[in-house]
């Protein structure tokens, strides 16, 4: 079974509406590329990430959020900051870095 | 069905300026300018789009001097989903981002939203686009709308997988 099988994963943004739903659609690909399935996937705006954040498994964000989630790895979320929001292929090295890819 | 780019010139969504001398908050208020002109956003849209990149920095410009600047989804004064595309010739000053990196831009898809699935579909298609350096550059080259269908029908996107 593979590590994010099961697993709450959230992207944010700064509004919810853009970057945060390019980051999920990027997800969405290299999930459906490695055959996982995440009990859930969703996007929302920081404001409301930054509490919802402790729920999830994984949280990704562009870079520029990193501190809003500062303190979220206490709880045991992964946090993944982004430098490009839509690109499958970092989020795809981005899990590996962080072992959660096979 | 019609690609994003498409829309844009059907719509006649679509700006061209020089760019010099022009603020970031006036190229995005230009941007937008396309969107008033057909009543999909109010005059003062932009002001909240302005107010955003104030609060959280340069984030809506991507690699490759792409700007997506946007508010969240059923935005006070959006009366319509649609794209307002602008090609500046010179870049356009967004200060520096959180690593101290110089960010600007010469291509600008302005977004409002009020239809989901819409919104959703340009989303994607943007994705995409921006994933495309041949296209951005022949994008940033357009003058005219012929030359934005040109640029598509030349450099189309493929999936990244």
């Amino acid at each position: 079974m593979a590590k994010l099988d099961g697993k709450k994963l959230l992207a944010c943004c700064a509004n919810g509406a853009g970057s945060s739903l390019m980051m999920e659609n990027a997800i969405k690909k290299v999930m459906t590329k490695y055959g996982i399935k995440p009990s859930e996937l969703r996007h929302c705006p920081v404001s409301e990430g930054k509490t919802a954040a402790r729920n999830y498994d994984v949280v990704f964000c562009a870079r520029t959020f990193v501190k809003t989630f500062d303190g979220v790895e206490k709880n045991g979320t992964v946090l993944i900051p982004l430098k490009n929001v839509m690109s499958a292929q970092e989020i795809e090295a981005a899990l590996k870095e962080a072992d959660l890819l096979d | 069905m019609s690609t994003v780019l498409q829309t844009i010139v059907e719509k006649k969504h679509y700006r061209f300026i020089d760019g010099e001398g022009v603020t970031w908050q006036d190229a995005i208020r230009l941007s937008a300018e396309s969107l008033v002109a057909d009543g999909s956003v109010d005059a003062d849209y932009y002001k909240q789009i302005v107010a955003c990149v104030e609060k959280y920095g340069p984030y809506v410009v991507f690699e490759h001097n792409v700007a997506m600047p946007h508010t969240q989804e059923n935005a006070t004064g959006a009366h319509k989903t649609g794209i307002g595309f602008m090609v500046s010739e010179k870049m356009i000053d967004f200060g520096e981002d959180e690593d101290g990196e110089k960010k600007e831009a010469n291509l600008f898809f302005t977004l409002s939203s009020t239809n989901p699935d819409e919104h959703m579909n340009n989303i994607q298609q943007l994705s995409a686009i921006f994933m495309n350096d041949a296209l951005l550059d022949a994008l940033a080259a357009a003058r005219t709308p012929e030359e934005i269908l040109e640029a598509e029908k030349k450099y189309p996107c493929e999936e990244e997988f």
